[in-house]
């Protein structure tokens, strides 16, 4: 167990260039014995360790009494400790059915949120099934938390529903809402097919009528839409409110790399630089790994030349956090100046970190 | 089939059988995969044990792989019931039950809301689309130009042995070394490929009912249609995306399926 560990510098320097990362996609969950109330939530629970072990080096592997549930201070600890990471965005995932207090909801992940917030940003959720409630509990969340984002989960099963659509009438309802209430980052999960549905469940193709009805808001597909990366790229080529978000390819950059080599450049190919977004899924993947591979990565020869893309430092600058501050309104050097003496620095000794700095240089 | 004995098939023949299912949405066959923990003979009596890489491979896909091998099998003459059974799945008990009493996939789970049959179909067109990309690529390394490829009807391939492609379902594979005629250009001349990647796509071109008529264009756009000549590098590199769909999702089948036999044997050994 390499808890502890400072593998990298805290702010990554890229041959000598500083990155400035936003992790996109972390949550902070619980999945102990005690809050598990249906065999789903351990069969949830089982799944992402096996995606967990699957796709991290053998000596960062966790076990699965900690991987149940790690705690705030650990969270903080991995991502802006021992990780590169400079901030990070909360995706809740409730799965109420599953677990008796959720398993990670946006209240759950409010209070470490709350506690910094110059650190993370806080997305809340909708289900449209859930009707008149639903559009006033996304208000209550927007009220209470200034939400700047939902995570949504089509596939998620409730009573005798087996998912819902982004194109649906009553998701249109809730994402008109959500224009009102200035809710801008719509971020669906869009990923393995794991439930008995005779259909698709998480096909992609609603992201292309709700993406084109309301331009105005920023459609986020998590997981990059594998195992439907196909039908994402090309509804993203055309929408140009459809991102990308990395959690779950970028693993593949530890050992998979020619994997990882060909689905990025698949995405700078038909998304271009400015639309693809680094996220962990942390604690899915920890980013004190994760971020030093996806950076040292590197698109083989054979790829450059077939898609005329490039994996380099303003691109990695763009994917690891620019994308995401561009979405979020994140100043990012006022942020570096913030984070001089934030409490998070100061309880890691970051400060001088960050206040050797020297402002960005303009790479243009 | 000289091994075969007087009431039953030979392993090699089921195994060929077997190999000729694909995990629909890796486009791969299941034996390639290795999926097929047991292949037992008894007579004409014949049964296959398999196991997906995680418990929670959609039921879907594995409803549709039992339900090919347990057909595909008892297409063989000397076999007379087939019985399939999948293991280590979260809906293996369903999923058993269904295939083996030849239920409907709507039948064996109730709580689905209907069939299998337009998502089968939709992994077809995606295969279809990616062997498109291998059968094009052949065709240009052969020096094949675009105006050229677009416009070919099926009737312009000429196999070999022209009745391989209707009997294939009795005979062996393709040769790698088979070559098959490309008549070009109104016919006014011919070029030799490797067979294979043609092969490969007729293959799922009849399975989609695209590609049926021998006056029909033989390459279409995802969306099924002829492909204008502007789009051929766009519908060229929609085939290339399909491929790299296929693959990493394949990457994320193979690493699971690693983890989980690592911590069968971690189990075995304790």
């Amino acid at each position: 167990m390499a808890y502890g560990n400072n593998n990298h510098d805290t702010m990554y320097r890229n041959n000598g260039e500083e990155i400035f990362v936003i992790d996109g996609h972390v949550h902070l969950w619980d999945a102990t014995e005690d809050n598990i109330k249906h065999d789903g939530g351990e069969e949830f629970i089982q799944c992402f360790y096996d995606y967990h072990t699957t796709f991290t080096p053998e000596d960062r592997q966790w076990d699965i009494s900690e991987y149940r549930k790690y705690g705030a201070d650990r969270m903080v600890e991995d991502l802006f400790a021992n990780a590169a990471t400079d901030m990070a965005i909360f995706q809740p995932t409730y799965l109420t059915d599953f677990y008796t207090e959720g398993f990670n909801t946006t209240e759950q992940n409010a209070e470490l949120a709350t506690e910094h917030p110059e650190r993370f940003i806080l997305n809340g959720t909708f289900d449209p099934r859930d009707g008149e409630d639903g559009l006033e509990y996304l208000e209550k969340l927007h009220d209470e938390y200034e939400i700047p984002g939902v995570k949504l989960y089509t596939a998620e099963w409730r009573g005798d529903s087996k998912g819902w659509r982004l194109d649906d009438e009553e998701a249109f309802e809730f994402l008109e809402k959500c224009q009102e209430l200035g809710i801008e980052n719509i971020h669906a999960h869009k990923g393995p097919t794991i439930r008995p549905l005779n259909r698709d469940a998480f096909d992609v193709k609603d992201v292309d009528d709700a993406a084109s009805s309301f331009p105005e808001l920023n459609f986020v597909v998590e997981h990059v839409g594998l195992p439907r990366l196909d039908d994402f790229c090309w509804i993203a080529a055309q929408e140009n409110n459809v991102y990308g978000g990395l959690a779950v390819a970028a693993p593949f950059a530890q050992n998979r790399p020619g994997k990882f080599s060909e689905i990025m450049s698949e995405l700078l190919w038909w998304l271009g630089e400015d639309r693809v977004l680094f996220g962990s899924d942390y604690a899915l993947w920890n980013p004190d790994w994760l971020v030093g591979e996806v950076l040292e990565a590197e698109l083989t020869q054979e790829h450059r030349a077939e898609y005329g893309v490039e994996w380099d430092l303003e691109t990695k600058r763009k994917v690891m956090g620019e994308n995401a501050a561009e979405l979020y309104d994140i100043d990012i050097e006022a942020k570096r100046q913030a984070f001089q003496d934030d409490e998070i620095s100061q309880q890691f000794g970051l400060e001088d970190h960050y206040a050797s700095e020297e402002p960005a240089a303009a790479d243009d | 089939m000289t091994a075969q004995t007087s009431d039953g098939p030979t392993r090699a023949a089921v195994r060929d059988r077997l190999d000729r299912v694909t995990d629909p949405e890796l486009d791969r066959s299941i034996v390639d995969l290795e999926y097929i923990d047991s292949i037992e003979i008894d007579g004409g009596r014949v049964s296959v044990t398999f196991t997906l890489p995680t418990a929670w491979c959609s039921p879907a896909f594995a409803w549709m792989m039992a339900v090919d091998a347990r057909d595909e099998i008892e297409s063989l003459p000397a076999v007379e019931t087939a019985r399939i059974t999948l293991t280590e799945h979260m809906h293996e008990t369903e999923i058993n039950r269904g295939v083996n009493e030849r239920l409907s996939f709507a039948e064996a789970f109730p709580d689905a809301d209907g069939d299998v049959e337009a998502v089968r179909g939709e992994l077809d067109e995606k295969a279809r689309v990616a062997r498109q990309y291998d059968a094009v690529e052949t065709l240009l390394e052969a020096g094949l130009h675009a105006e050229a490829i677009v416009d070919l009807r099926l009737r312009d391939l000429e196999v070999a042995d022209p009745g391989a492609n209707t009997a294939r379902a009795d005979s062996t594979e393709t040769a790698t070394d088979d070559t098959i005629a490309i008549y070009a250009h109104d016919r006014s001349f011919a070029v030799s490929v490797p067979a294979a990647p043609l092969e490969r796509y007729l293959e799922k071109a009849r399975e989609t009912t695209l590609v049926t008529d021998p006056d029909e264009r033989l390459f279409r756009t995802p969306e099924g249609e002829p492909i204008p000549l502007e789009s051929f590098d766009l519908v060229r590199r929609r085939g290339r995306l399909a491929q790299v769909n296929m693959s990493s999702q394949g990457g994320i089948c193979d690493g699971l399926r690693e983890a989980r036999e690592g911590r069968l044997e971690e189990t075995a050994d304790d």
